[in-house]
């Protein structure tokens, strides 16, 4: 089944009179439960890509159907109800709110869908267990692992039972355990049923996935299943 | 959206009172902006109750025969020749005149009071038996002097009800003799309590003598008016005839100036309205002023604020949080900065109050506390809402890549 589709989306930037093509007429289906890398080297338009998936930008011109709602025509606050239910980011940094407990965090996402405060201390201790934190609920950030705070910012994306988890190198800033242990929470979520699109240019994280979109000058130039050994 | 505000509410309270000091300092200006209107208000309503009720002890049935107009604005080598009051223009306005009800000359002096070993100085009056109908007071217990008390010198007197609780307490000070300038003067009533006139000044510790013998014992000359009682609603005709008759007995020709005033209430209205405008125009004012100020504060901050947490706006965005959402965030805490500043300001107000209270009659009223937190809030409103606005319009991307 689609659940997203891009149909000639263009991004064009005007940088100090020179114009700049983020995204030059891209084309892509993503299907549910799709385990999907996006790579290229800097410049290539893969942020801008994540952007445009994540609802974060709209396209200068282009069709962007999110499970059948026009994602193209959406106003601001459109666009921030669509990333509130449907999407769950994850980021390179983490981008926890430092004065706020791990739980809090979580929480946060579900203050914004209007749900009641019981429900949401429920929903948010329960995707803490589910990345194994149950027991640093109410740690702030400045006092969890690198590891850690990446495991919160996952249990924030899938509070709200979101249609995709995007992630922009997600392991980016940590140690390479950590960073194994991140991709194999990844792999779980996708073995139960999330589609999970993740940006990266490390050929080792892009490997979990089920298939990757190369990008280059903001065109797609490669788009095939990954082969598993 | 409940779930938002208290989110709000919660994250306001975490930025007002993680750095204290930084808030009170932002919020001084409206600190002392609601210090400065909630302190004007109470004392312009001190004054208008202290005022109304030392009006209705002047009556505004009374008119006050004398040889200076009060608040006059003439220079006093203009008014020091004229003739004094004489106590036979009594007479004279009783057979003249027909709207005077009562007509009581009053002369005033200080003197030493003393009963046993108790001994006070304070104001006494003399005057005739018509004087009660001149002011508003009533006796607490005994009576008035009569006519013939009065022609015949006898030295009764009526005393303040505050000079008989110094004096007397709770012993009967009817027929009790205290002396006035050690003269023997028997107590044959007490008026009822009075308070401060105009908050300013006792009017309990007064005697009362009847005027024949004051005349006798201290003085004849000194200064008198005389108190003319007409009907309310004929205060102005009365007013032109007590000046006719005023004008006839000192032998005025129509060209010549009059050479005495008639005092009305109304003159300490007109005065007392000027001076309330004055208190009132500086009062809101400096106000207005501080007000300004201080939302300039808040906005400032609130600029440096939305700066200090472009990353924050922009995780909140991702995850969700429209511009609405954000806007009513920096709005909130704004708010709260000015809410808590209007409530410490009220604060300062109701305890400053207090020691004014010592000395003139002032209540900080509920209305008016309120209103005060309402115009802070209003403040932090309108201080809030630039930068409060500029944080919603932030771009998402842009605010995530903010370092």
């Amino acid at each position: 089944m689609e659940l997203i589709g891009l149909k000639d989306i263009y991004k064009i930037y005007n940088v100090g009179g020179e114009e700049v093509r983020a995204l030059d007429g891209v084309d892509l289906k993503i299907d549910n439960n799709e385990y999907l890398a996006i790579m290229g080297p800097s410049g290539s338009g893969k942020s801008t890509m994540m952007n445009m998936i994540g609802c974060l930008d709209s396209p200068t011109s282009g069709l962007y159907e999110f499970e059948g709602e026009k994602v193209h025509i959406m106003d601001d606050s459109q666009l921030a109800s669509i990333r509130n239910r449907k999407i769950g980011f994850v980021f390179q940094t983490f981008n926890l709110l430092p004065k706020a407990s791990a739980l809090h965090n979580v929480e946060i996402p579900l203050v914004y869908a209007n749900i009641r405060k019981e429900k949401r201390l429920k929903m948010a201790s329960d995707a803490l267990t589910s990345v194994g934190l149950e027991d640093r609920m109410h740690h702030r950030p400045n006092e969890l692992s690198g590891g850690q705070r990446q495991r919160v910012a996952i249990a924030r994306a899938l509070v709200n039972n979101p249609s995709i988890i995007l992630a922009d190198e997600p392991t980016g800033n940590l140690d390479s355990k950590s960073g194994h242990e991140i991709m194999k929470i990844f792999d779980e979520l996708h073995r139960n049923g999330n589609t999970i699109i993740l940006v990266t240019h490390e050929d080792d994280i892009a490997k979990h996935s089920n298939r990757v979109v190369q990008l280059l000058d903001g065109k797609i130039v490669k788009d095939e299943p990954v082969v598993k050994n | 959206m409940i779930s938002l505000f208290y989110e709000n509410l919660r994250i306001s309270l975490a930025a007002v009172f993680a750095n204290k000091t930084k808030s009170l300092l932002t919020a001084l200006g409206i600190i002392i902006g609601v210090l400065s209107v909630t302190l004007m208000g109470t004392l312009i309503s001190g004054l208008d109750r202290s005022f109304e009720s030392s009006m209705s002890w002047l009556g505004k049935d009374i008119l006050y025969v004398s040889r200076y107009e009060w608040f006059s604005e003439m220079e006093w080598w203009e008014v020091k020749n004229r003739p004094r009051i004489k106590s036979e223009y009594v007479d004279k306005i009783k057979n003249l005149s027909k709207h005077a009800l009562a007509v009581s000359p009053v002369m005033q002096r200080g003197a030493s009071l003393s009963y046993e070993d108790k001994e006070t100085r304070t104001e006494i009056f003399g005057t005739n038996e018509e004087y009660m109908e001149t002011i508003s007071t009533d006796l607490d217990m005994g009576r008035f002097f009569s006519l013939s008390e009065d022609r015949n010198g006898s030295r009764v007197t009526i005393i303040g009800y505050g000079l008989k609780e110094a004096f007397f307490g709770f012993e009967n000070p009817l027929g009790k003799h205290i002396k006035i300038d050690n003269i023997k003067f028997r107590v044959i009533g007490v008026l009822e309590k009075q308070g401060k006139f105009l908050g300013l000044f006792s009017v309990d510790n007064q005697a009362i003598l009847p005027f024949g013998a004051y005349k006798r014992i201290f003085s004849k000359r000194g200064w008198m008016r005389l108190s003319v009682k007409v009907p309310e609603q004929k205060i102005e005709e009365g007013y032109d005839e007590i000046t006719g008759i005023m004008r006839q007995i000192r032998g005025l020709k129509p060209s010549e100036k009059s050479d005495f005033a008639i005092n009305q209430t109304k003159a300490f209205e007109a005065q007392y309205n000027t001076l309330k405008l004055a208190i009132g125009g500086t009062g809101y004012f400096i106000t207005l002023l501080s007000l300004i100020v201080g939302s300039i504060g808040i906005m400032n901050i609130m600029f440096v604020t939305v700066k200090e947490r472009t990353r924050e706006i922009g995780i909140r965005k991702a995850i969700g949080a429209t511009n609405g959402m954000i806007l009513s965030q920096f709005l909130m805490e704004a708010v709260t900065i000015c809410f808590f500043a209007g409530l410490i300001g009220l604060l300062s107000a109701y305890i400053i109050s207090l020691f004014i209270n010592q000395v003139f009659p002032s209540t900080l009223s509920l209305g008016l506390s309120l209103f005060s937190i309402f115009i802070s809030m209003l403040v932090g409103i309108l201080s809030g809402i630039i930068p409060a606005y500029k944080a919603s319009k932030l771009d998402p991307i842009d605010a995530l890549r903010y370092e």
